[in-house]
């Protein structure tokens, strides 16, 4: 287990396009957009406001893409034949996947932990060192969501839409939940959109711990109803389309 | 436990919907020995490979690979497997992936000999996304053989490799033998199966046709035609010394035989003319049909 745990996370760790969308490019933005709209805050308190909002947002959006990036590759393995070949291989039965799901919710703590240190550092967020820890905490459990979303796509779908499905997700559910542009600025029917994706409900999570409380019970359930929901749709299609099950 | 076959196949069928893949294949295979499953694209040796290796539920039959269920064989580190839509995972060095699979069996080949003996030597810092195909196909004999597993099931192992690489895998193969595994392999070509097993089992239309030494296949289906043009009466010709079949193509007569000059002698003594005589060797689909109906084919005759 440990063998192939190391072996996935060295593979997506090579994958320069993988890091540049889930680690690199969330941070810059966090930079950017913070010192654009920020420097036209009225005062240091609505700046750190704008700063926080933007930090938890682009969190979110890193971790989720972290998640979605590392689990739909399963597609991929199964496409190039490797599934098959593990399937004849002595590994334990359940092995491949527990190690994406693993390997799924590992990385998603470097998009956390690098945009938490930027926000930190570069834009000076101010929050006390429990409300950090908290926050990380929060949306690195919360990614679980995506974990499972991922692995049910990756299981689902072949090569060629699982490549797309993973940019594509990541822009839709980011930008419909409100981590690119803040939900309050949305037209009424587009908000109401918003409030229903899981990434907003997700980015709810963190916005609630920097708010200095407890993540809304609505948020909670939600985030806990999408992730039960794509974890039975991943056992069902897993079921239907063994790994070892030819591409096509 | 050693003395539970290697691999023991009863009645297996395989079906793809309304097609039969594998008709009712007994299949029985002591340890030590290399085995070739000869056949034409078709024949049904993937599928009997694949069912070997658990890939799927049988329509019905008994597989069993070192006494035991296939899964649990395989769990157990006691095969190596090259698949035909096996593959490497991408961004990878061979080394890695070759390492990774070692390590889960017992008994893994030390990487620098199974390289050298794989022909894939200065091939383990390469990318895996960087390799030819022949390449590719020896790095996964190599992950086939990284075990050291008492059985290996190989489906066409050479397919994509040029004719050294084949040289190679022929003489790994023997040394294989001779230290003890037991090789099953899936191939099309009669030369691979004559260099490498001491039994061979042809395979056509999803049941076992033939199954004896490399020699004594050979003889079998290793035959020539002899052809000519034949307006006449061509019952007589059946009966001639040597032959196995004829086949009438419009005015030419087409004869399979198994002894090319008894088969010219018979006809020279009964015939004047001999007109378009042509002699030249069956092809090997010719030789699987044959066997495949071994009786004299006059069917086709008017």
């Amino acid at each position: 287990m440990t063998d192939l745990l190391l072996f996935q996370l060295r593979r997506v760790g090579r994958n320069k396009q993988y890091l540049f969308f889930t680690v690199l490019l969330p941070a810059l933005f966090t930079v950017f957009f913070t010192k654009v709209f920020g420097a036209q805050a009225g005062s240091s308190a609505q700046y750190q406001e704008w700063a926080r909002g933007y930090l938890v947002s682009m969190m979110a959006y890193g971790a989720l893409g972290a998640a979605l990036g590392a689990t739909i590759r399963l597609a991929f393995d199964r496409r190039s034949g490797w599934l098959r070949q593990l399937r004849v291989t002595p590994f334990p039965p359940g092995a491949v996947l527990a190690v994406d799901v693993l390997v799924g919710a590992l990385l998603v703590l470097p998009s956390l932990v690098v945009v938490a240190l930027v926000g930190r550092f570069v834009n000076d967020v101010q929050l006390g060192l429990g409300t950090w820890v908290a926050l990380v905490g929060v949306l690195w459990v919360g990614a679980a969501v995506f974990v499972a979303l991922g692995l049910a796509l990756g299981l689902a779908l072949d090569e060629q839409a699982a490549g797309g499905a993973i940019g594509i997700l990541s822009t839709v559910l980011a930008a419909l939940g409100g981590l690119w542009v803040p939900v309050a600025v949305f037209p009424d029917g587009l908000a109401a959109v918003a409030r229903a994706m899981p990434s907003y409900q997700y980015a709810q999570l963190g916005r609630d711990v920097v708010a200095g409380g407890a993540p809304a019970v609505v948020s909670l359930v939600a985030v806990a109803g999408y992730g039960l929901t794509f974890a039975v749709l991943a056992l069902a299609v897993g079921r239907r389309r063994p790994l070892h099950a030819m591409a096509g | 436990m050693l003395d539970t076959p290697a691999l023991d196949i009863e009645g297996l069928t395989v079906r793809y919907g309304s097609a039969v893949a594998v008709d009712g294949i007994d299949l029985h295979i002591p340890r030590g020995q290399t085995v070739a499953l000869l056949g034409p694209n078709g024949a049904g040796k993937s599928s009997t490979v694949n069912a070997a290796l658990g890939l799927f539920r049988p329509a019905a039959g008994r597989v069993e690979v070192l006494g035991r269920e296939p899964g649990a064989a395989i769990r157990d580190g006691g095969v190596g497997a090259m698949l035909q839509h096996g593959g490497l995972p991408s961004e990878t060095r061979v080394g890695e992936v070759l390492r990774l699979v070692g390590r889960r069996y017992a008994a893994p080949w030390p990487l620098a000999d199974l390289a050298a003996t794989t022909g894939i030597d200065g091939l383990l810092d390469r990318r895996v996304d960087a390799l030819s195909g022949g390449q590719r196909q020896r790095v996964l004999l190599a992950v086939a053989l990284a075990g050291a597993p008492p059985l290996l099931l190989l489906d066409e192992p050479t397919s994509a490799m040029d004719v050294e690489g084949r040289q190679a895998f022929w003489a790994t193969m023997r040394g294989l033998a001779d230290r003890g595994h037991t090789v099953v392999f899936a191939t099309h070509h009669l030369d691979e199966a004559d260099a490498v097993a001491d039994r061979v089992v042809v395979v056509a239309g999803g049941r076992i046709v033939a199954d004896g030494s490399a020699a004594e296949i050979k003889r079998r289906i290793d035959g020539r035609t002899v052809r000519f043009t034949c307006p006449g009466p061509r019952d007589e010709l059946v009966a001639l010394p040597g032959v196995t079949g004829v086949t009438a193509l419009g005015d030419l007569v087409e004869l399979a035989t198994a002894d090319v000059e008894a088969t010219l002698r018979g006809l020279l003594a009964t015939r004047d003319l001999l007109p378009d005589l042509e002699v030249r060797g069956a092809t090997l689909e010719q030789a699987f049909l044959r066997l495949l109906d071994t009786r004299p084919e006059t069917g086709a005759l008017r």
